[in-house]
């Protein structure tokens, strides 16, 4: 096996072996089957989860691994809805414009998360205040597209339309002769599903690589890291726009998924969604912030079905119960303590070789 | 011999207060240099001034003859100098072994990183603990673990502030070995330390501070017979 | 005459302003800027206090008796929260964030759920009074006295009662205060409860001039950020001149472009601040002056 491939288990992610990807295969096969025996709403709804996931990594590689807690990740998501609405309602769904719109859905926030990660973090903002600036700036953000409500808000022939939401861009679409692939339904649902296991596998490799175990060292200790040589602004930039892309492409799957993109996805309550997802199942392992994600919106979407008002004080209860008892997050404490018992039974048959100093 | 680090009228103020005033100091490639001098005289400050943490308010360090005043810290370190801090820096939510490899992933890999792993792991009696997080070592393991480190870096020149804080004196008779065998191997050290067996034990040349400027400069017997040294310090000792 | 009318009317807004980020930033002030605990449910303690006084002044108390009720309620939850989950947090940054904002959101949610979308609300006091073609609100216009005078009132506690010393020392260095003597962990929830009195007091204070609704914190939370973190830690050094210099953006900005263009001034200063002068107003003040 390559190298690179074998990071794929590592120090910094947990769950390895063959006993853990079995299971991971046999999930990722059962959803890939997934579309054969269940309705298409069920499809659909399914998608909706797994559209989440990557805003959520995202911010777990940035403030579980790099330490840096940004609440900017809504304004990237809000960005790459944009930016995939503007263009792909202007360059319409011919040939490859639609793929076009994607990429530069992608590329705006990395654009935007360089720019503001300079100012951040070579601008020297350290610890809460880069939660304080990345918050102002996405509320700026939100402000600024709320009042766009005009018709003198277009770019090219899509309107902004502010609090109304911009909507009606045409969907993913590959030409094929005369039946071009429209990524709508199963398609869609794949297509999400496959990105989800590529981004999730590059981000295991990616964390326990070099570069992750620098993040890591960065986490812990900004200073000391910088004293080893690293340098520790620009992983932190190289984070930030990391974790800036992926929230993008939560932004522009969603826009897909609804054909519909709003400044609310910007606003305080929505910046607030993915830190109750990483907090709760664990901010420091991406495992359990992917698994974290899709139940929690799974469970809130069940309340709200449900005709339940409770689903928000459901949230902030189980993160409450979290932070209190399980701080690291439910997912990697349960984990912890399935393996932690096991371990601790192990050193015991191992003796302990104390050695004393040779005077 | 060549100098190898050098500071010209290198002054540092906080507010009103002058932590180093007008040093003149210049290493040689491959000395052992004690730094000593009652607290508060600016031993910590004029190491940080070295390494980069802070910027000096006037004059200039050279290193290898360049001019590094105004270098970030991490090219500092890419130039050859490595520093262990007065309070142990290692990271105490990581293993043992994740510290060490930090240290060594930037100028080793695959095979040869691993060897060095376990070299510096022999060096510092942790072998056995090489799982163990950080945090759960004693004080003065710590203390080794983040010599290790700093070692593993392969620096042209080390600057270790009282290494031995904390430490017995098996320990620190130990690292006393420990140092004077790094330097037979080439490496320039600068120590500050207040233990004066240790002192005794390592020192070539000393330096004494006080008040953020040079007092005396010298062997140790000449420091030691330096009446003047021997009432704002060695008194003590 | 008209021009002395227009001066006015732009400093009634910019006085409006100011007395809105003091007041926003008073408790939140105490609780970020002197403790180091970050509050994501300040906006929460100000609804309370809002709701209360709202609810009170309904049942028939007279209006500054609902307000003092208002502020009383707010400290007692606040006191309440310190103990069972505050002062779990105070050195974990992340989690303490973490748990405010769930706390917040249960807040929110559940006063929309026991209370309803909104509830009927007070007249404002005190009618109001004209000049040119414009009328101000006299009780608006007198709320800058009252910032002024609250911020009076703090300076007196922390700096001439036995209450305020203890309160800074252990907020300075608990060790050192509790070898003194002094009893840290009733003085940690008694600051925290001050702060959180302090936020029902403003929402007291604006119940009278708006709409009581379960997600009124939000609208000030964003402020008393903003106003705290360009203040910097020592608040009766930084509090009004970072809430004057942040009100007078704000009110030059909406007098020219609306009020959407001057919330987003007032953003963006708060971006530049935070990078140009990292320790906020008052810790720009205390370096020059040659402190450590």
């Amino acid at each position: 096996m390559p190298r690179w491939l074998a990071l794929v288990d590592g120090p910094q992610t947990l769950g390895r072996g063959p006993a853990f990807w079995s299971v991971f295969g046999m999930i990722v096969l059962a959803a890939a089957l997934l579309p054969t025996f269940v309705n298409a709403f069920a499809v659909t709804n399914l998608t909706y989860f797994l559209v989440w996931v990557f805003m959520a990594l995202g911010l777990s590689l940035i403030w579980g691994y790099a330490g840096i807690l940004s609440f900017g990740q809504t304004a990237f998501f809000g960005l790459a809805g944009y930016t995939y609405g503007v263009i792909s309602i202007n360059l319409g769904d011919a040939g490859l414009w639609t793929w076009f719109a994607l990429l530069l859905a992608l590329v705006l926030p990395a654009i935007l998360a360089i720019v503001v990660g300079y100012f951040i973090f070579y601008g020297g903002v350290r610890d809460v205040f880069v939660g304080i600036v990345t918050l102002s700036f996405t509320l700026v953000f939100e402000t600024f597209m709320a009042q766009t409500a005009g018709p003198e808000w277009t770019i090219g022939s899509a309107r902004l339309n502010g609090f109304n939401g911009m909507s009606n861009m045409p969907p993913l679409t590959l030409p094929w002769g005369d039946n071009p692939v429209i990524f709508d339904g199963p398609a869609f649902f794949w297509l999400v599903l496959a990105l989800v296991v590529l981004v999730y596998l590059g981000l295991r490799i990616l964390v326990n690589s070099r570069f992750g175990n620098v993040l890591v060292a960065i986490r812990e200790n900004p200073d000391r890291a910088e004293m080893l040589g690293y340098n520790v602004r620009l992983y932190q930039l190289c984070v930030f726009v990391i974790g800036s892309v992926l929230a993008g492409m939560s932004g522009v799957l969603y826009t897909l998924w609804g054909s519909y993109i709003t400044p609310s996805s910007m606003g305080l309550t929505a910046a607030a969604l993915p830190i109750i997802w990483v907090a709760a199942g664990g901010r420091k392992d991406i495992t359990a912030t992917l698994l974290a994600t899709v139940l929690l919106t799974w469970l809130s979407q069940q309340l709200a079905v449900k005709g339940s008002q409770y689903a928000l004080i459901w949230m902030g209860v189980i993160l409450l119960v979290v932070v209190l008892f399980a701080p690291e997050g439910l997912f990697v404490t349960a984990w912890k303590k399935l393996r932690g018992g096991r371990r601790m039974r192990q050193n015991a048959t191992v003796p302990k070789v104390i050695s004393s100093p040779s005077a | 011999m060549a100098t190898i680090l050098e500071t010209r009228g290198l002054t540092k103020y906080f507010g009103g207060l002058y932590a180093i005033n007008g040093v003149d100091l210049a290493i040689e490639e491959g000395e052992l240099r004690c730094l000593i001098g009652p607290n508060g005289a600016g031993k910590s400050t004029l190491f940080k001034l070295i390494l980069g943490s802070y910027q000096p308010s006037e004059g200039a360090i050279l290193f290898r003859g360049d001019d590094i005043t105004t270098l970030r810290p991490h090219l500092r370190v890419q130039r050859g100098i490595s520093m262990k801090f007065q309070v142990p820096g290692v990271f105490l939510e990581l293993l043992v072994e994740q510290n060490l490899r930090i240290a060594l992933q930037r100028a080793h890999r695959g095979a040869a990183l691993e060897q060095e792993l376990e070299r510096l792991l022999e060096l510092i009696d942790l072998g056995h603990q090489r799982s163990e997080l950080a945090a759960n070592l004693s004080h003065g393991q710590q203390q080794w673990l983040e010599i290790a480190m700093a070692v593993a870096l392969q620096p042209s020149m080390l600057l270790l502030d009282e290494p031995t804080a904390g430490m017995s004196p098996e320990e620190t008779f130990k690292t006393g070995e420990l140092v004077k065998k790094l330097n037979a191997s080439g490496m320039t050290i600068v120590v500050i330390e207040h233990d004066m067996a240790f002192v005794r034990q390592i020192a070539k040349r000393v330096t004494v501070l006080h008040f953020g400027q040079v007092f005396d400069e010298g062997s140790l017997d000449e420091i030691v017979s330096n009446e003047d040294v021997v009432r704002i310090y060695l008194g003590k000792a | 005459m008209t021009f002395l009318v227009q001066a006015y009317a732009f400093f009634y807004q910019f006085a409006d302003a100011f007395a809105f980020l003091v007041l926003c930033g008073l408790g939140l002030a105490i609780i970020f800027g002197m403790m180091g605990v970050i509050n994501l449910a300040h906006g929460e303690f100000i609804m309370c206090g809002a709701y209360v006084t709202v609810l009170s002044a309904r049942a028939g108390l007279p209006l500054p008796l609902a307000m003092a009720c208002g502020t009383l309620a707010a400290g007692l939850v606040g006191l309440i929260l310190e103990f069972l989950i505050i002062r779990r947090l105070y050195h974990r940054l992340f989690d303490s964030i973490v748990a405010t904002w769930a706390l917040s959101l249960i807040a929110t949610q559940g006063m929309l759920i026991v209370a309803g979308p909104s509830i009927e609300g007070l007249k404002t006091p005190f009618g109001s009074f004209e000049l040119g073609e414009y009328s101000f609100s006299v009780y608006r216009a007198l709320l800058p006295l009252v910032a002024l005078l609250l911020l009076g009132a703090l300076y007196w506690l922390f700096v001439r009662t036995r209450f305020g010393i203890y309160s800074r020392a252990t907020i300075q260095d608990a060790d050192m205060a509790r070898a003194l003597g002094a009893n840290t962990s009733r003085i940690y929830s008694q600051t925290f409860a001050l702060g959180a009195a302090l936020a029902g007091l403003t929402g007291a204070l604006y119940a009278p001039t708006m709409t009581a609704v379960p997600m009124m914190g939000q609208a000030f939370i964003v402020q008393s950020f903003v106003t705290v973190v360009v203040s910097g830690a020592d608040v009766m050094l930084g509090l009004a001149p970072a809430a004057a210099f942040l009100a007078f953006i704000q009110s030059l900005l909406t007098k020219s472009y609306g009020q959407l263009i001057g919330q987003i001034g007032l953003l963006l200063t708060v971006i530049i601040v935070v990078r140009v002068l990292p320790k906020g107003i008052s810790g720009w003040v205390l370096q020059r002056n040659g402190d450590r």
